[in-house]
């Protein structure tokens, strides 16, 4: 039986094939001390402590007219072989609790072509639905990989 | 272009415009306006074109003599006020254009006044300052255009500046930007939009966003357009048509992101939120003024508190008096803009604010 301290949690993958090779999007996407590169939605970011490695907390403040003004978020795992980012907001202004995503990069099956996958769970906030919650969440994420993206090739052209 | 800021220093405030302001905000903030160069160079008339207008008031028969001098006898008063607020980034712009467009065979130019609210970054309400005034002159056809006319001018102008934002950071960014440069984020920053183009007969007001434009008339506010809120029961509607949501997060928002259901730029909301323009036209008559503003006075102001101060400033709303000088309203009208600004920032407004006043007393 569910208890009302219970809560209710959701998630959704994203997934976003690029066309450029593993190492370029890996070394874009795994610098957590600065994610505005393709984070649009990130104003500014500083790391609270830690050099940008496992463990490392920093600060985002995101732009205007947004349902949120900051987040902080904690880097949980970052692994550079197997191409695993995870990463959890642990506090802010803004209503995704217990937020953590976990990012994972793959080569496509065609050849020089890269796929990103982020998975995430988060709490349903009160007064909102699951499917409420992801269509918000996988909002955000589907337009950060759309950037990735975006960025990733035009850096590929220029190389 | 370079920004000038300075502190503007105006008369005290009556008090009975702050009777419904809690005691502790009776305190006038200070804070500085932005105006840009080219706002002044507009403000600055020549002493020939000063004089002329101080004829405004002749016969139509007798004006023509003016006309044929190229003097141009029907420039607008206008007032402008525009300030960052409590939020640290400025991303409003505004756009003044007297005569944008003198259309072949017309007697009269047409004036072009824009404000534009940004959001996520300033950039796409900057090119907005920049290029729209020139894509709804050169959507112009004729000089005396009919209601349908009218609408397909704006709306064309607005899908041609929506599609200018999206290719436009494709290529080149401007050193003002503050986006960093090798990533151009015009897919999730935009902009509201609220034009209005007056001729000698007609207000014509194209909106989209939440930015919006009230006709003084009589003393009483006249909406000549409607904010494109998500829950707007229409909107709402035409958003789920489309396939897109509208989540309550913290007020209702397209997809639980965007507090605006319409707006040029923001191309990963398309095609849920529209730049397509809604447009009036309305006939002008005896009116006091226009006051086009962004969401951060009409948010704490209603339409009939800015009317009231408009008025006021304009000196009861009165017919302007036979040859009066035209720096005189001109500065009621700025009187009147930097005022509904400070009432902005006296009731807590927490965005930027930018307001024209137009003076549309003949």
């Amino acid at each position: 039986m569910k208890t009302s301290q219970e809560q209710h949690v959701c998630g959704s993958t994203v997934v976003q094939t690029i066309n450029a090779p593993l190492p370029l999007v890996w070394s874009i996407l795994r610098r957590f001390d600065n994610p505005k590169t393709f984070k649009h939605f990130v104003k500014t970011c500083k790391l609270r402590s830690g050099d940008g490695g496992e463990g490392s907390v920093r600060e985002v403040t995101v732009v205007s007219d947004l349902p949120a003004s900051f987040s902080l978020e904690r880097l949980d795992e970052l692994d550079d072989e197997s191409h695993v980012m995870v990463i959890s907001i642990i506090g802010g202004d803004h209503r995704l609790v217990n937020y953590q995503s976990k990012t994972t990069v793959f080569v496509a099956a065609e050849e020089e072509k890269t796929v990103v996958v982020e998975s995430y769970v988060v709490d349903v906030p009160e007064g909102n639905t699951e499917e409420e919650t992801t269509l918000f969440a996988d909002t955000i994420v589907g337009c950060n990989l759309r950037s990735l993206a975006k960025l990733s090739e035009k850096m590929m052209e220029l190389t | 272009m370079a920004e000038i800021c300075y502190e503007v220093v105006t008369d005290a405030c009556p008090s009975s415009v702050y009777e419904s302001t809690p005691a502790h905000s009776r305190r006038r903030p200070r804070f500085q306006t932005v105006m840009h160069e080219d706002w002044e160079k507009n403000c600055k008339r020549s002493k020939q074109e000063a004089l002329a207008t101080r004829y405004s008031s002749i016969p139509r028969s007798s004006r023509e003599d003016f006309s044929d001098q190229n003097v141009d006898v029907s420039s607008p008063r206008y007032g402008v006020s525009s300030v960052c607020g409590r939020r640290r980034e400025m991303e409003d712009a505004v756009a003044i254009h007297p005569s944008f467009s003198s259309p072949k065979n017309s007697e009269f130019p047409q004036h072009y006044f824009g404000v534009y609210d940004g959001h996520g970054c300033s950039h796409v309400a900057a090119r907005c300052r920049e290029r729209l005034h020139k894509l709804v002159q050169e959507e112009l056809s004729s000089d005396m255009e009919d209601e349908e006319e009218w609408k397909t001018t704006m709306e064309r102008s607005f899908t041609r500046m929506d599609k200018e934002v999206v290719s436009w950071g494709d290529s080149v960014v401007t050193a003002n930007c503050k986006c960093d440069l090798q990533t151009p984020a015009c897919d999730s920053v935009g902009s509201t939009a609220v034009v209005s183009v007056i001729t000698p007969d007609k207000i014509v007001v194209a909106n989209c966003g939440d930015s919006r434009a009230v006709l003084c008339r009589n003393g009483k506010p006249v909406p000549l357009s409607t904010d494109h809120k998500p829950d707007r029961p229409d909107e709402l509607d035409r958003i789920e048509g489309a396939g897109g949501r509208v989540i309550y997060w913290d007020c209702p928002r397209v997809l639980g992101v965007l507090a605006m259901s319409r707006a040029i730029g923001d191309n990963y909301l398309k095609p849920y939120v529209s730049c397509e323009p809604e447009v009036t036209i309305t006939d002008r008559r005896d009116d006091d003024c226009l006051i086009l503003a962004s969401d951060g006075l009409w948010d704490v102001v209603s339409n009939e508190t800015a009317c009231s101060v408009a008025r006021m400033c304009l000196r009861g709303g009165g017919r302007r008096q036979d040859n009066e000088d035209p720096a005189i309203s001109d500065k009621a009208c700025t009187e009147a803009s930097v005022l509904l600004t400070k009432l902005a920032l006296a009731r807590n407004s927490s965005d930027n604010v930018s307001v024209v006043v137009i003076d549309l007393r003949r």
